[in-house]
């Protein structure tokens, strides 16, 4: 009946189209970007070789791997997803663990995030924020009889999130944690959690958060600097006056793909949490407002797969759907506001677009899930087991 | 067990709470959108401005120093291409064997070398500026990395010693510091232009915003200079120099017709090239710079008055016996009483008595008059800086003793610049033209001092002082006629007459039917026996003469017979 509802009138397409092509056309872009971003910086850095082409070569590689691993993914049905998500959640735990291990975890700018193989960092927080989602769709779903139950149901997936977050936060990667919590915490809401206890949670994590930047004087310091960047310009506020400036410079069209003069070697992180600012000063207000457009696209049609699957009585796959929808939106929001200087400044990258392998790859896999969801639902809409 | 009894899908997955989401998102999105719009649409200008004060630079294009040329064209200062040889310690990797080439390459001492690659702390350090390309090409060839090349310029002057005074130098940023390089400083160094660019964070240009001014290249300097004269005047003097053992020297030759400086040279003398060791006595532009008494050299101003005032002719009659004349408690001597002697006689034999006893027929303010349109006690403005404007009092403060000694040169001073001047007037019958350093297209403008027929009968007695009878027989030349006059006085010292210390000089010019050259030379403290203007100053004009006016082709004016000279023992010394 439901499947009868949906059912549209022209031969249903297997996948949806729109969001693959959003996805690769993001993906694309960021490849592009991330070239033109870290030119300069690849050929005046010394680990580099003073390659050019150093950082394109491997965000290549990091593309083609992910691009292998999603088409693996999405031949997982979601049967097997919820039941592996317990074990997943438990491996990300592990590996989150595993990189605080002096000798284990590579320290980098004075925060411990990777864990090194011999051809490529691992950035467990990446994956744990998928497995987050997967595990807290199925939580949900398990205890949606429950959920009312502030001691069978609530909290025990609180303290789970809690303990990730302090992982997290003993990095530090605050940006991680910050998402991870958003997520979980929409996918609870998703699922029908009390609305009472909701709002009074979201009040408990806001004066939480206010707390934490209390008590940690450097993430103070990025708040002062993001507050008003030219107060200290050389200093607190350096990063992100070269990031206005960028976006200043650009204007309605860019100067010109390859012409920015912030990316050499005056902004820092352009080719990973500052990408949006060269995509701004290069491709102007058109390239910014494409990304966010596309960026609202994969969000929306999230929600609208979530929503059909959900329709279809399959409710994990619809918050996984939805979870995976949150996920990209909050990271992209925080990452393009921290670039616009509509929010502090946090170590963010970019979904699917700026530099970094495990990122790319995370980003990737959930993408495959999400079709893999809407793929399902559709095939259920035809009739064919999923 | 409500929800598990009632598996209605929009009951446990509450649509509107998807809703709410989707909104927040696309409020968030719209917000996004919006600051976008803001930023580079609204507040560029300001943000723009803010990275152009970060990245954009304005540079100086430099500006070629003009050549320094003689009349002829000759080049005599250049500016050749150098390379200064520089590093950023922190990125030079080089091995023993290649911090031995490069050390011998640039003939630093390789520990000296080391020592400034090991100061990392800096981002740049000259390793050797001004260095010949050829030596810099063997540095690239090493190829080390992190030591660069940046392109110099380097003044060069082809001339060396010979011209060293006259042309001064520059300092190691080519601004002139000495002679002509100081005095055409502004048409020389041109007008650097400037740029402006973005510079990325290393400083390194990578866009070519827009051109503020051009460079404008200095513009060559034409000297009135000949080389060839310049020459010969400089190794004359050095001979004289050497062979009278003298303290220093300077000659000057004028062109008569112009006023234009032919020749200047002065001993002791350096090599602009190689400035290392410079002593203050090497530098002095003295034929410029330095006044000294010129001793009888003025006889012919004085003489010159006395006939122009109609006071004497030139065949008058001047009593200079017994060989001295008293004067208050002072008293003024002949070397060699003569008893009455012409008015021509007096210059012939340069006749401190008769001078005087001339100077003293005619009120003070009429004498300090033609000293003062000879141009003595004022500056000559030729340009050269540092000049001595030499000394000339007011005659209201004259004495009558001081009249007298000023008649032949002594309680004044003037350079020697100044007296090649002044002898123009005889040169071309009693006008003064002034001295230019730079070539010119046309004579320029005269100042009558003296009537024409005035200048003639001193030129006339000029050519006696030098033939036989007169003091200065070695200055004449075969085949030309010459006239001049010898001066040699006692030098000064601590506020008296150095008993045996002179100033040996000579001023004369040639050919007498037309002058065509003035020459003047000076000679200070000649210590080798000789020391009388016709002696040791004489031969000099004579010898530099000879060789200016065979250069320029002058047709002779006199019979192609060797020169007469007076028998060793009966030459006429001048009085002193």
């Amino acid at each position: 009946m439901l499947g009868r509802v949906e059912a549209p009138r022209a031969p249903l397409a297997e996948y949806d189209q729109g969001l693959a092509w959003s996805a690769i056309l993001l993906a694309t872009l960021g490849l592009v970007m991330v070239y033109s971003a870290s030119i300069a910086m690849a050929e005046g850095a010394r680990h580099t070789g003073g390659s050019p082409t150093y950082f394109l070569a491997r965000h290549a590689l990091f593309l083609a791997v992910s691009l292998v691993a999603a088409m693996l993914a999405f031949q997982v049905p979601m049967r097997a997803w919820q039941r592996a998500a317990p074990w997943l959640f438990v491996a990300g735990v592990a590996l989150l663990a595993l990189v605080l291990v002096p000798g284990i975890g590579r320290e980098v700018n004075g925060a411990r995030r990777w864990i090194s193989f011999y051809v490529a960092n691992l950035q467990p927080s990446e994956f744990m924020k998928l497995a987050a989602v997967l595990y807290t769709a199925d939580y949900t779903v398990r205890k949606s009889a429950v959920m009312d139950s502030l001691g069978r149901g609530l909290a025990p997936i609180l303290a789970v999130i809690l303990a990730v977050g302090w992982l997290l936060l003993a990095e530090p990667d605050f940006g991680a944690f910050v998402v991870i919590s958003a997520t979980a915490m929409a996918i609870l809401f998703l699922g029908g959690m009390n609305g009472r206890w909701f709002a009074g949670l979201i009040g408990l994590a806001a004066l939480g958060f206010v707390a934490l930047v209390l008590a940690s004087p450097y993430r103070v310091q990025r708040i002062f600097g993001f507050m008003d960047p030219w107060a200290d310009a050389f200093g607190k506020g350096y990063q992100l006056s070269h990031a206005l400036i960028a976006f200043g410079r650009g204007e309605w069209f860019g100067v010109g793909l390859g012409a920015s003069v912030e990316k050499l070697l005056y902004l820092p992180e352009a080719h990973t949490d500052f990408l949006l600012a060269v995509i701004a000063e290069e491709l102007g207000f058109a390239g910014v407002a494409a990304v966010i457009g596309l960026f609202g696209w994969i969000v929306f049609r999230a929600f609208v797969i979530g929503r059909q699957a959900a329709l279809a009585g399959r409710h994990f796959a619809a918050l996984v759907a939805q979870g995976i929808g949150t996920w990209l939106g909050v990271q992209g929001f925080i990452n393009m506001g921290v670039n616009m200087g509509v929010l502090p400044t946090k170590g963010l990258t970019l979904p699917l677009m700026s530099f970094g392998g495990s990122g790319i790859l995370a980003n990737c896999v959930a993408l495959a899930i999400l079709l893999r969801v809407d793929w399902e639902t559709r095939q259920l809409a035809r009739g064919l087991p999923a | 067990m409500r929800l598990a009894a009632a598996p209605a899908a929009d009951v446990r997955l509450p649509a509107w709470r998807a809703r709410v989401l989707v909104a927040l998102f696309a409020a968030a999105l719209a917000v996004l959108l919006g600051r976008a719009a803001y930023l580079q649409g609204m507040k560029h200008e300001f943000l723009q401005a803010k990275g152009e004060s970060r990245y954009s630079r304005v540079i100086e294009i430099p500006a070629n120093r003009g050549r320094i040329l003689d009349r002829n064209g000759e080049a005599l200062a250049v500016s050749t291409p150098v390379k200064s040889i520089w590093a950023i310690p922190d990125e030079v990797r080089l091995d023993g064997a290649q911090a031995e080439a490069l050390a011998k390459l640039l003939g630093v001492p390789a520990r000296e070398l080391r020592k400034r690659l090991e100061d990392t702390e800096r981002d740049f350090v000259y390793l050797k500026r001004q260095v010949a390309p050829e030596v810099a090409d063997r540095v690239a060839e090493l190829r080390i990395p992190g030591v660069f090349q940046s392109r110099e310029y380097r003044r060069y002057y082809p001339g060396g010693e010979v011209m060293a005074h006259v042309l001064g130098f520059t300092g190691v940023d080519e601004v002139g510091q000495e002679g002509i390089e100081l005095a055409f400083q502004g048409e020389l160094a041109g007008r650097p232009g400037s740029r402006r660019v973005i510079k990325d964070r290393m400083g390194r240009i990578v866009e070519d915003v827009e051109s503020i001014r051009a460079a404008q290249e200095g513009r060559d300097v034409v000297l009135a200079l000949d080389s060839r004269i310049q020459h010969l005047a400089f190794q004359h003097l050095r001979d004289a120099v050497a062979q009278h053992r003298a303290r220093a020297g300077g000659i000057v030759v004028l062109d008569a017709a112009t006023g234009e400086l032919l020749a200047l040279a002065n001993l002791p003398t350096y090599n602009p090239n190689n400035r290392a060791q410079l002593a203050g006595a090497q530098l002095r532009n003295r034929a410029v710079t330095d006044a000294f008494e010129p001793g009888s050299t003025l006889k012919p101003f004085t003489v010159a008055l006395a006939l122009d005032t109609g006071r004497v002719r030139p065949d008058s009659t001047i009593q200079t016996a017994p060989g001295s004349l008293t004067i208050g408690p002072a008293t003024i001597r002949d070397a060699h009483p003569a008893g009455a002697l012409t008015v021509r006689q007096v210059i012939q034999k340069s006749s401190n008595v008769g001078s005087a006893k001339i100077a003293l027929g005619m009120p003070a303010e009429t004498m300090w008059a033609l000293f003062d349109d000879l141009g003595f006690g004022a500056p000559p403005r030729t340009g050269f800086p540092g000049e001595a404007s030499g000394k000339l009092r007011p005659a209201k403060t004259w004495r009558p003793v001081e009249q007298a000694t000023m008649s032949y040169g002594h309680g004044i001073s003037v350079s020697l610049v100044q007296l090649a001047r002044a002898y123009t007037v005889f040169a071309r019958d009693g006008e003064l033209v002034p001295v230019s350093l730079v070539r010119l297209a046309s004579p320029p403008p005269a100042r009558r001092v003296l009537s024409s027929g005035t200048a003639r009968e001193v030129r006339a007695m000029l050519e006696m002082a030098v033939q036989p009878g007169g003091t200065a027989p070695r200055a004449q030349i075969m085949g030309y006629r010459v006239a001049g006059k010898t001066g040699t006085a006692h030098k000064q010292e601590n506020g008296g007459y150095a008993p045996n210390k002179y100033i040996s000089s000579f001023v004369g010019f040639a050919p007498v039917s037309h002058p065509r050259l003035v020459i003047a030379v000076m000679l200070d403290e000649p210590s080798a026996g000789e020391y009388y203007g016709g002696a040791v100053a004489a031969p000099v004009f004579s010898q530099v003469m000879a060789g200016a006016l065979r250069l320029l082709g002058v047709p002779p004016d006199a019979p192609m017979t060797p020169i007469e000279l007076p028998a060793p023992g009966a030459e006429v010394k001048e009085s002193v």
